[in-house]
């Protein structure tokens, strides 16, 4: 009991940390991970198999993929294209740029493509003269709702997709269907909020179309077998039931035949300076912080109490899990919830197995979960990591964007979203 | 070691004609071969010498020239002065004392050191005019020896930095510091305050950064560019932002003991090609690339 509280102290200062920003987040969390070792509430050795190797070594090789591809010039071609492609005209880039966006989001991940986007958004609204705010805090959203669609979209799903049997196909099959409801709603919600305002000139238009977008890609030879290996590794994800291969394996393998045909000589470049070790070392402390939480018998209590609160009827936990998820990623960062949450849907799917009741049952709830963190994100400025990248890069080309305008247009997605997964969750699984 | 150990009356002679610089060479060289044996003399020798003098000037401003001949095969160190009674034109400096020196092509360090200890010796005004009154080789060495200058066994960042660099304040504001830029030609400029305490510096490229955005920096090709305008944000902030919004604080510094092999190294390892020197917190010089280029390499 005493070892519990321990634990607990140290996960809430750990949290209070991350969640405040008031030291490096990803010192937060190994300080935390590393303090659980220290205080004896879990030995090393199962401190350290608690690290979820899938999820670690799926982002090490999704960050290769990316960093490859993105030197290939592809994204920002692609970027170009969907701007001349809408004739420059604001409201039509608008909503482009949300689809383009979802879908990059959706194959790469929510953070690179607000990394790589708004960047261009932002030169393209200096060229029209109109504020790029609005499309910043809706690409921000569409990333969110990308993300949300796969597996390898966003972290949250890919640390579920680890923790859980399943499959890449699986996420498409269960998650795709309510964002594309989503992000044709969303596009509807766009018409409706910005129809009527951002005007632009005929000849700002023209400077935007006169970009030379072709000669972003330098090398036709490396595109195309980048993007080769990028089929054969969605490919791969896809038959993921039938080739028996772990996530982390198949964008390993990926990343490093990228690596291997693409960037030769600069290897220690993309290892320095692409791949985000702070985001790793973050991640492995969580899993280390968490796993005291479950050795404890912390979460085991827990999951009884939400059982107790919900009856042990999944209609209901499902539901309180889609809408308290939403809640709590719109407030804290999506990615410490989750990794808390794993375990506490594990129990819960043990304690329903006691209860005699199918292995099924557990589905709607680990959607809920899915759904609810990943478009919760959106509620508020700080819900996730793709949001707080974005806000930096507004703000340090002079865009300031408060929580207050944010949050005005992001909650009203996020409702929307979260009601339409309400409404697919009730309708597909029961 | 004293530098008068290096000399030799036999190469010293007073000028008391009005001669010219080949002439000069002529006579120096015809002394050194007399007593020497080198590999290369007589007129292969000039020619080395006026080859030495067309790749750049080997005057300094205080009216010595220091003509250096790097000798495959010669394997020692040789010093031949000449003290002319009417000064010589070295491309507009004018020079009344001429120091040949005469070196391995791998005795550098020594050469440099030898060319320091001339230097130092050339500053002091009353040492040089004793130095023009000597009319014969012995006297002359006889009169260094009496003045004691020695020759470091090594050369250091003081001995190759400019002293009283140009530097800007910390609260001019950028349009000031273009025009520094601009008057001393420098794309480096080092940053103190009033009492010349070193603060930081600024460069050609933190001030071009003012004119292209974030945004622009993330992105990573801007080849599908053609009609920005490029830079109109620096004109906008040039007499809104000063000096102290674009200085870099936390660079390298060198201090003025420093070994040129330091320098050189801190400026590979750093890809930093020019050093503030600081002693005690304060501005005492700079360094750049070029300096250990000209003054080191191709001295």
């Amino acid at each position: 009991m005493t070892m519990m509280l321990v634990a607990l102290l140290i996960f809430a200062v750990t949290y209070i940390l991350i969640i405040t920003e008031w030291i490096n987040k990803m010192l937060a969390s190994m300080i935390g991970g590393f303090v659980i070792i220290l205080t004896g509430i879990v030995h090393q050795d199962t401190a350290f198999k608690a690290i979820d190797w899938n999820v670690i070594f799926f982002l090490i090789g999704m960050m290769m993929v990316v960093s490859v591809l993105r030197d290939t010039g592809i994204f920002m071609y692609i970027a170009i294209k969907t701007a001349k492609l809408a004739r420059g005209i604001p409201l039509r880039i608008m909503m482009y740029m949300f689809v383009a966006t979802a879908v990059i989001s959706a194959f790469m991940g929510s953070v690179t493509s607000i990394m790589i986007l708004v960047p261009i958004v932002l030169l393209i609204a200096y060229e029209l003269k109109i504020s790029p705010i609005p499309f910043i805090v809706t690409m921000v959203i569409a990333s969110n709702f990308g993300g949300a669609a796969t597996m390898i979209g966003d972290p949250p799903n890919v640390m579920i997709g680890s923790a859980t049997k399943y499959t890449f196909m699986d996420f498409i099959l269960n998650l795709t269907p309510p964002v594309i409801l989503i992000t044709a709603a969303s596009i509807g919600l766009i018409w409706l909020i910005y129809r009527k305002k951002m005007k632009v000139s005929n000849q700002n238009r023209v400077r935007l179309m006169e970009y030379k977008e072709a000669g972003l890609i330098k090398s036709r030879r490396k595109l195309f077998w980048s993007l080769v290996i990028l089929a054969l590794m969605l490919l791969a994800l896809g038959l993921q039931a039938v080739l028996h291969l772990g996530t982390a394996t198949i964008a390993m393998t990926a990343g490093l035949a990228m690596l291997l045909m693409n960037n030769r000589k600069k290897v220690d470049q993309v290892l320095t300076h692409d791949i985000d070790w702070i985001t790793i070392f973050f991640f492995m402390g969580l899993f280390m912080i968490v796993e005291s939480l479950v050795e404890t018998g912390f979460i085991d209590g827990l999951a009884n109490r939400v059982l107790a609160a919900t009856n042990s009827e999944p209609k209901t936990t499902s539901m309180a899990i889609l809408w308290l998820s939403g809640i709590f990623s719109a407030i804290i960062d999506n990615v410490p919830f989750v990794a808390a949450m794993i375990p506490l849907l594990e129990k819960i799917g043990i304690a329903f197995q006691a209860k005699n009741l199918p292995a099924e049952v557990m589905n709607p709830l680990w959607w809920s979960l899915a759904l609810g963190t990943c478009l919760g994100g959106n509620g508020t400025l700080i819900g996730a990591s793709a949001n707080i990248v974005a806000v930096g890069i507004a703000n340090r080309n002079g865009f300031h964007i408060s929580f207050k305008e944010y949050t005005k247009i992001g909650a009203v997605f996020t409702l929307v979203s979260i009601v339409i997964s309400t409404l697919y969750i009730l309708v597909r699984y029961f | 070691m004293l530098l008068s150990s290096y000399l030799d009356a036999k190469t010293i002679y007073y000028e008391p004609a009005e001669k010219s610089r080949e002439q000069i060479y002529r006579e120096m060289v015809a002394r050194i071969c007399h007593h020497y044996q080198l590999p290369i003399c007589g007129n292969g020798l000039i020619d080395l010498i006026l080859a030495r003098d067309a790749e750049s000037s080997t005057a300094y401003p205080t009216g010595i020239a220091i003509p250096h001949v790097r000798m495959e095969g010669f394997n020692d160190t040789l010093i031949s002065i000449c003290v002319l009674e009417h000064p010589i034109d070295y491309d507009g400096t004018p020079v009344n004392v001429i120091i040949l020196i005469i070196t391995d092509k791998s005795a550098s360090k020594l050469y440099l050191n030898i060319v320091s200890a001339l230097l130092k010796l050339s500053k002091d005004e009353s040492t040089m005019a004793a130095i023009r009154q000597y009319k014969d080789g012995a006297s002359l060495v006889a009169g260094i020896k009496r003045i004691g200058i020695t020759i470091k066994e090594n050369l250091t960042i003081a001995d190759i930095m400019e002293q009283n660099p140009a530097y800007v304040l910390p609260d001019m504001t950028l349009h000031e510091l273009t025009a520094m830029m601009d008057e001393h030609n420098q794309a480096y400029l080092p940053v103190v305050d009033e009492n010349m305490r070193y603060l930081g510096e600024v460069n050609i490229l933190s001030l071009l950064k003012v004119g292209v955005p974030d945004y622009l920096m993330m992105l990573d090709n801007l080849n599908f560019l053609s009609s920005y305008e490029p830079l109109e944000n620096l004109f906008e902030q040039e007499d809104i932002l000063c000096v102290a919004d674009i200085m870099r604080r936390d660079e390298e510094v060198l201090s003025p003991q420093a070994s040129i092999i330091e320098a050189a190294h801190e400026m590979i390892q750093h890809k930093k090609r020019f050093f503030s020197i600081v002693s005690e917190g304060k501005l005492v010089g700079v360094v750049r690339a070029m300096d250990i280029f000209r003054k080191v390499i191709r001295a």
